[in-house]
C-alpha cells in the first residue's frame, strides 16, 4: 500500500461502495436495461408467433358460404365486436354476383376494404389476403382439372426459397441492439462515482488539501480513474452475466432465433470491455474536473454520454463497414462484439489492436488530466 | 525554517504579492496578520506549491515547493483555507488517509492517527462518519490531517475560524506544544486577540506586501501605540476587514 496510486485507489473504493447512490447507479443500469430489453422482445415475440382468429366485418357473406368456410379453416372469422377507438375496420365485401360468375368461370370479385398502412393490423390484413388467394387457388385447380388440364400448367416456374440465414444471424439482428446495451454499461455504470471522485471532490472543497499532498496530480488522477473503472466494469461484467440468463426465460426459438452464448464467450466480451471501462472512465473525469459542482458535471456527462451511443448507433444503423471500424476505440470493441454474437471468425490482430489504442487513448486523457490539476487556473478557477 | 523571498503574483490585473519577503523559523509561531484579501491565502498556497509565483522563492528548509513540490509538501502540515471531509468516512478513517499518503503504514500509522485523535480530544468522534459533523469538529479532523505525521512545518489558514472558546483553546494549547517540539509554524489571521496571544513573531501584510515586521511588542513601540489594534490599523493606515 505504499503506491499512492493504490492508497487514492483503495480509499476512493471505500468511498464509493458507501455511496448508496453510486451502487445503486452501477447496478441499475445492468439489471434494469437487460430487463426492459427482455420485456420489449416478450411483447414483439408474442406479436409475430400470434396465431389467434383474425377478426373482420364481411359483408355478403350468404353469397358465398365455401368461402367463408374456408377463411374459418384459416382462421379468419366474422367479428362481433365492434372495433376499437382509432383502428380502421378491415372489411371484406362479396359481391352479389358471386354465384353467376363462380359458375361461368369469371373472376369474381371480392373487396378487401382496410388502412394498408396500419403497422398493428399488418399482420391481419396479410392473413386475409392469403386465405382468399389460397381459395381463389384452389377454386382455378379444380377448373382447370374440369377441363381435362393439369394444374401444374400454370406454374411454370417452381420458385424454391432457401433461407441460408442461420439461427445465429438471424439472432445478430436482435443481439446488436443488446449489444449496445453491454457497450453503454460501462458507460453508465462508472459515472456517478467519476463525478464523485472529481466534482465531487472540488464541490465539498477537499481537492485543494488533496492537491497539496506528496502525490503528483498523475499518481492522484490513476488512483480515482482506477476506482471509477472499477465500477464502470462491475456494471459491464453484471449486464454480461445478466443479460444470456434473461434471454433464457424468452420463448426465442418461437421465431427462429437461437442465442447460445456460451462462457469462453462471456469472458471475452468482458475481457473487450475492460480498457473500455478504463475509456469509458477517462473521458468523464476530464470533463467533470472541469466543472464546478456536481451538478454542472452532470450536465456535461449526459452530453458525453451522447457520444458513445452516436457511435455505436450510427454504425448500427448506417450499415458501415470499414475495415478500419476495427481499430478505433469503442468502434472496435463494438464490431468484435457483433462477430462474437454472429458466430463470425473473430479478428483477433484487429480486437488485440483496438483494446491497445484504446488503453492509449485513456492514458493520454489520463496524462492531459494530471496537467490540468497542475494548472492554478484550473484548479483556482481562475 | 519557511522562507518567503521577494514574491510576487498577478492574478490578470490584480496584484495578489508584490515583494512578499518574511522567514518563520523553527520552535516559533508566526503570524501572518492581515485585512481580507491582503494576500495571505495566495502566500500560503504558494509555500506550499499550488500556486506558482511569478516571481521570487518560497523555501521550506531550502527547498522551493514549486521545483520539488512533492519533497517539499513530505515536511509540512497543511490546514488550508478550505478543508473539505469526505462525508462517508470516519474521523478516523479520514486521518488515516492522510497518514498513509505521507507514507505511514501498519502498526505506526494507527499509533499516530490513535495519538493524534485522542490529543485533539476527539475519541468520542472517532469511528463516527463525517456526515452531521459540526464547524468545530470538523476542523478538529482537518487539523488531525495536518499533523499527523508529525510534520517540521505548519501552515495553517485562519485555523480558528468558527471555533468554540473551548476548540479554541485545544487549538491553542497544541500550538504551544508542537513550538516547544520545534515545528515552525506559520498561520494566517485577520483576528488580533489570537495574533497576540499566541505569535511569536508577527507578519502584517497589506497590498501583497509586509508592512510591518517583529513581535507584538515591537509593532507597539514602532507605532507609538500601545494595544497591538492600533498599532495594526496604524500600519496598514486603515481599519477595513479587520476584527478585534
Amino acid at each position: 500500500m505504499s503506491n499512492p496510486i493504490s492508497i487514492v485507489w483503495a480509499k476512493e473504493l471505500k468511498d464509493a461502495l458507501r455511496d448508496k447512490r453510486s451502487v445503486m447507479a452501477a447496478m441499475s443500469y445492468a439489471f434494469f436495461g437487460p430487463l426492459l430489453m427482455a420485456v420489449a422482445f416478450y411483447v414483439l415475440i408474442s406479436q409475430l408467433t400470434d396465431e389467434s382468429d383474425v377478426a373482420i366485418d364481411i359483408k355478403g357473406a350468404e353469397h358465398a358460404p365455401a368461402l367463408i368456410q374456408h377463411l374459418e379453416d384459416q382462421g379468419i372469422v366474422e367479428r362481433d365486436k365492434p372495433w376499437p377507438a382509432g383502428q380502421q375496420p378491415i372489411i371484406l365485401e362479396i359481391a352479389g354476383h358471386w354465384d353467376e360468375h363462380v359458375a361461368s368461370a369469371q373472376p369474381a370479385e371480392v373487396i378487401l376494404r382496410a388502412d394498408f398502412s396500419a403497422q398493428k393490423q399488418r399482420t391481419e390484413i396479410r392473413r386475409v389476403e392469403q386465405a382468399v388467394a389460397s381459395y381463389s387457388r384452389q377454386l382455378g385447380y379444380i377448373r382447370l382439372q374440369m377441363r381435362g388440364l393439369d394444374p401444374q400448367l400454370i406454374s411454370a416456374i417452381d420458385l424454391v426459397k432457401q433461407d441460408t440465414a442461420t439461427k445465429g444471424s438471424k439472432a445478430a439482428i436482435l443481439m446488436g441492439s443488446v449489444l449496445i446495451f453491454m457497450l453503454l454499461s460501462v458507460f453508465f455504470s462508472g459515472m456517478n462515482v467519476a463525478i464523485d471522485i472529481s466534482a465531487g471532490e472540488r464541490e465539498r472543497n477537499s481537492l485543494e488539501l488533496l492537491l497539496s499532498q506528496p502525490l503528483s496530480s498523475h499518481q492522484l488522477v490513476w488512483g480515482k480513474a482506477l476506482a471509477a473503472s472499477c465500477f464502470a466494469i462491475f456494471g459491464g461484467i453484471l449486464s454480461v452475466i445478466l443479460i444470456p440468463v434473461i434471454f433464457r426465460f424468452l420463448p426465442l426459438q418461437n421465431i427462429g432465433i437461437s442465442v447460445v452464448l456460451e462462457w469462453p464467450m462471456l469472458l471475452l466480451i468482458m475481457l473487450l470491455l475492460t480498457p473500455l471501462a478504463l475509456f469509458a472512465t477517462a473521458l468523464q473525469l476530464f470533463v467533470s474536473f472541469r466543472a464546478k459542482s456536481f451538478k454542472e458535471a452532470q450536465t456535461y456527462i449526459s452530453f458525453l454520454l451522447m457520444v458513445p451511443m452516436l457511435a455505436v448507433f450510427g454504425v448500427e444503423f448506417s450499415r458501415l463497414k470499414n475495415q478500419i471500424l476495427y481499430y478505433l476505440p469503442l468502434t472496435g470493441q463494438h464490431q468484435a462484439l457483433l462477430d462474437i454474437i454472429k458466430g463470425e471468425t473473430l479478428q483477433w490482430i484487429p480486437m488485440f489492436i483496438s483494446g491497445l489504442f484504446t488503453i492509449a487513448v485513456s492514458m493520454l486523457l489520463l496524462r492531459l488530466i494530471g496537467r490540468m490539476l497542475n494548472s492554478e487556473k484550473v484548479v483556482f478557477g481562475l | 525554517m519557511i522562507e518567503v523571498k521577494s514574491l510576487h503574483k498577478k492574478f490578470s490585473k490584480v496584484i495578489a504579492l508584490d515583494g512578499l519577503s518574511f522567514a518563520a523559523p523553527e520552535g516559533q509561531i508566526t503570524g501572518l496578520l492581515g485585512p481580507n484579501g491582503a494576500g495571505k491565502t495566495t502566500c500560503l498556497r504558494t509555500i506550499y506549491g499550488l500556486l506558482r509565483a511569478d516571481s521570487g522563492q518560497a523555501l521550506i528548509d531550502g527547498v522551493d515547493a514549486n521545483l520539488h513540490p512533492l519533497q517539499a509538501r513530505r515536511h509540512i502540515g497543511i490546514f488550508p483555507d478550505k478543508f473539505g471531509l469526505y462525508e462517508r468516512l470516519t474521523a478516523r478513517e479520514q486521518v488515516a488517509y492522510f497518514a498513509t499518503l505521507h507514507g505511514m503504514k501498519g502498526e505506526r500509522r494507527e499509533q499516530a492517527v490513535a495519538k493524534v485523535l485522542s490529543r485533539l480530544d476527539m475519541d468520542a468522534i472517532a469511528d463516527r462518519r463525517a456526515q452531521g459533523f459540526s464547524q468545530g469538529q470538523r476542523m478538529k479532523v482537518a487539523l488531525a490531517q495536518a499533523i499527523v505525521h508529525q510534520p517540521k512545518h505548519l501552515i495553517l489558514d485562519e485555523p480558528s475560524r468558527g471555533l468554540d472558546v473551548m476548540s479554541t483553546r485545544v487549538l491553542r494549547d497544541l500550538l504551544r506544544e508542537l513550538r516547544q517540539q520545534g515545528t515552525s509554524i506559520l498561520f494566517s489571521s485577520h483576528v488580533m486577540q489570537e495574533v497576540a496571544a499566541l505569535c511569536d513573531q508577527v507578519v502584517v501584510i497589506a497590498k501583497g506586501k509586509v508592512a510591518a515586521q517583529g513581535t507584538t511588542e515591537e509593532l507597539c513601540e514602532l507605532t507609538g501605540e500601545t494595544a497591538l489594534e492600533e498599532a495594526f490599523v496604524k500600519i496598514i493606515g486603515t481599519d477595513e476587514g479587520i476584527a478585534a
